[in-house]
């Protein structure tokens, strides 16, 4: 039977949606995989010898980048659809997680990034081997939840922590965008939003570094735990009544327009007091500096009179906190002069001090302070544009703000403004995100994507910049393990620069492990290691009449990218021709002498 | 139809499959750690830190959000191993093998919430 000439058009037409429809619903998911396959393939090819001082992302193989900028894309145009797949932005999510922190180990050879790692590894191992605290000095073992936890599951697992170590960043990440995401949803009421606030914090986050295997790492966590619980079960919807009339003036203005918490019963409140309490102990026992920089988030909330009970919520974190730091605030007072460093906002926001930036060092710096500035400019745009109805924006802004009571007593040997930055970012990106999610048009994909795109660039190339210092070659480690296994206990281990896996083993306090001094990021930089004579009678007066002093790769990259220590390839290129100086390990990345003085 | 053959036949709820998921990952876990291998051991162990004490706790109480059941379990179950973990230090009774209790705790306590049904612990009257 002939059809109509009007039917078939109208076969015509709907043959077009349909196939807008299918390459819409098969197009997004296959361009995920696709993402994957390159970034995967760019990986293979990126060689880690091509990696110079400006880092991995300007000596990537093209596919790696091509494979990070699709799956940016693709989370992008899918965040853009009228009913985003919210399985399709999880799995976006995690593939973009995944491709930022599995680059750097996977190019090498999975050995933990960060000389600093080796160090709490060794802890654990320690645990692990003599099954109590050994040393009641070591700032480390007398706040031992993180390096007890990973001791057991090396013990249960028969693999030390050096096999796992390498993979805390994509682990920690994965697991703070879960409860990121929760905390979001709970906030917004949205399935959109609190993706694209996510994806805004990755980037944000990308270069702080604070998620490697680290007790910070595990106190942030623990901390998102607790700010779940408050937002989903202690947040009241009629704020707090106060004696002062000016105070619950000012709580209407700031609370104005706030939108409706999810609903609570009492008894439900009281399981969730008790379930904040066993997390802050956990973060407590695990971390010095942690637990009290999530108290004034807490804090800020009490005093907008949001929180149930809040003064008794706040009161009961102050008691743990106290309960276990007054029994060691003599080691603290001691190593550290005390919980308070001084109530100079300024000096205390300076950053690491000593460190002397140069050429590539510089302009990674650059970057990532550029963009430090742009979020917090982007957190008070969207308060202030909200200045008529500030309930709107009222915990994420407290929660934002609130990090920066720490400046006011603390620097944290130069990161407190690092850990500000990290406890501040997650509310900032919900507020830039909520200010994006309200333009109209064709604007909001577009700033979606200019925004996303900047923070991911610029946090990758904080991230990735210093990676040929920081991460240190299957060969480095290697080199190291020989050290403890052939080095008698008791013996002298010199760096030639403060770069290279160390302290990694159970038994590292055995052995006397120095920097030579000639760096002036170490605050000692008198000797210039190109004086040979010089760094001799400097081990001679260590006083163990010989040394094992360790050169590698990852050191010379760090003299590269620093500028110091001073002469450090001049001693090198010395003791290698000096009799006096044996090697008694060399692999293609290190040399190991052995210097007998005086 | 009662609440109890509610949840029992239909473990889609978000305190239902808490309790499912306590209870598959505390068998795995014990599973994988008596398993040769260091890989299925390195598994058991991460398995067994990360999941069931959380199940245990957040089968009985609905958060009212998937990803907030998920995350809460997690950060549970490693706050419970690092206090566990580090009151063994402290009191000189490093035993490890002490953490098959947890499979133990989230097995019971999953499975009770399954048996016992009706609504979660604490919840608004409806």
């Amino acid at each position: 039977m002939r059809r109509p000439a009007g039917a078939r058009g109208a076969s015509v037409l709907r043959v077009a949606p349909v196939r807008r429809v299918l390459a819409l619903q098969l197009g997004l998911p296959g361009l995920l995989l696709a993402a994957l396959g390159g970034w995967a393939f760019g990986v293979s090819q990126t060689q880690r010898q091509a990696i110079g001082p400006y880092g991995l992302l300007a000596n990537a193989d093209a596919w790696l980048l091509v494979g990070l900028a699709l799956l940016l894309a693709g989370m992008l145009a899918e965040l853009s659809r009228p009913q985003p797949r919210t399985w399709l932005l999880g799995a976006y999510l995690v593939g973009l997680i995944v491709a930022i922190h599995t680059t750097v180990p996977l190019l090498y050879g999975g050995t933990p990034e960060y000389a600093w790692v080796y160090k709490h590894v060794g802890v654990a191992q320690e645990f692990g081997q003599y099954q109590r605290v050994t040393d009641t000095s070591n700032i480390y073992q007398e706040w031992p939840a993180l390096f007890t936890t990973v001791a057991a599951i090396s013990s249960l697992g028969h693999a030390g922590p050096l096999s796992f170590a390498a993979w805390g960043p994509v682990a920690f990440e994965l697991a703070d965008a879960l409860l990121l995401l929760g905390i979001f949803r709970l906030l917004t009421g949205d399935r959109r939003l609190p993706f694209l606030a996510v994806l805004l914090y990755e980037g944000l986050i990308a270069w702080v570094g604070q998620d490697y295997l680290s007790p910070q790492a595990f106190g942030y966590l623990l901390w998102l735990g607790i700010m779940a619980i408050v937002v989903r079960w202690l947040i009241v919807p009629v704020p707090a009544h106060a004696r002062w009339g000016l105070v619950n003036r000012a709580r209407a203005f700031l609370l104005a327009q706030r939108p409706a918490p999810p609903a609570a019963s009492t008894a439900m409140r009281w399981v969730a007091l008790a379930l904040v309490a066993v997390l802050y102990f956990a973060i407590v026992a695990a971390h010095q500096l942690s637990p009290y920089i999530v108290l004034p988030g807490v804090l800020g909330l009490v005093l907008l009179g949001v929180v149930w009970r809040g003064w008794l919520v706040l009161g009961l974190l102050v008691v743990i906190a106290l309960g276990y730091l007054v029994p060691r605030y003599g080691l603290i007072s001691s190593q550290f002069g005390g919980i308070f460093s001084g109530g100079d906002v300024f000096e205390n926001a300076s950053g690491s001090q000593g460190i002397l930036h140069r050429a590539a060092e510089a302009r990674t710096g650059d970057v990532v302070h550029v963009l430090a500035a742009l979020m917090w400019l982007g957190m008070v745009a969207a308060i202030a544009l909200r200045w008529r109805s500030l309930g709107r924006v009222a915990i994420p802004g407290a929660l934002a703000l609130s990090p920066f009571l720490v400046l006011g007593v603390q620097s944290y040997g130069g990161e407190a403004i690092y850990r500000v930055f990290l406890f501040s970012a997650p509310w900032c990106a919900l507020l830039i995100a909520e200010l994006i999610a309200e333009l109209r048009g064709a604007l909001r994909p577009l700033v979606s994507a200019v925004a996303c795109t900047v923070a991911l660039v610029a946090g990758l190339q904080g991230l990735w910049g210093p990676t040929a210092v920081y991460a240190f070659t299957p060969a480095e480690l290697t080199a190291s393990l020989w050290l403890y296994n052939h080095a008698a206990p008791g013996s002298v281990l010199v760096l030639a620069a403060d770069n290279f896996p160390g302290l990694e083993a159970a038994d590292y306090a055995a052995y006397d492990t120095e920097v030579i001094p000639a760096d002036p990021q170490l605050g000692q930089d008198w000797l210039d290691e190109a004086d040979v004579l010089g760094v001799e009678q400097w081990i001679s007066s260590l006083g163990h009449g010989g040394a094992y002093v360790v050169f590698s790769q990852s050191m010379a990259n760090y003299t590269d990218y620093f500028g110091y220590p001073f002469g450090y390839a001049q001693l090198a290129k010395a003791v290698s021709a000096n009799p006096a100086w044996h090697v008694v390990y060399r692999n293609p990345d290190v040399v190991i002498y052995r210097v007998t003085v005086g | 139809m009662s609440g109890r053959s509610l949840t029992l036949r239909q473990p889609w709820t978000r305190t239902g499959l808490t309790a499912w998921t306590g209870i598959a990952a505390s068998v795995a876990a014990v599973a994988l750690l008596v398993a040769p291998g260091r890989g299925p051991e390195l598994t058991g162990a991460f398995l067994l830190t990360c999941v069931p004490v959380g199940a245990a706790v957040m089968c009985w109480v609905d958060s009212g959000e998937g990803v907030v059941q998920a995350g809460l379990t997690l950060v549970l179950s490693l706050a419970a191993t690092a206090i566990v973990t580090a009151s063994m230090i402290w009191l000189t009774v490093w035993q490890p093998r002490a953490l098959y209790a947890f499979a133990a705790v989230g097995v019971v306590s999953c499975a009770a919430r399954l048996v016992r049904g009706g609504r979660p612990c604490c919840a608004l009257p409806q």
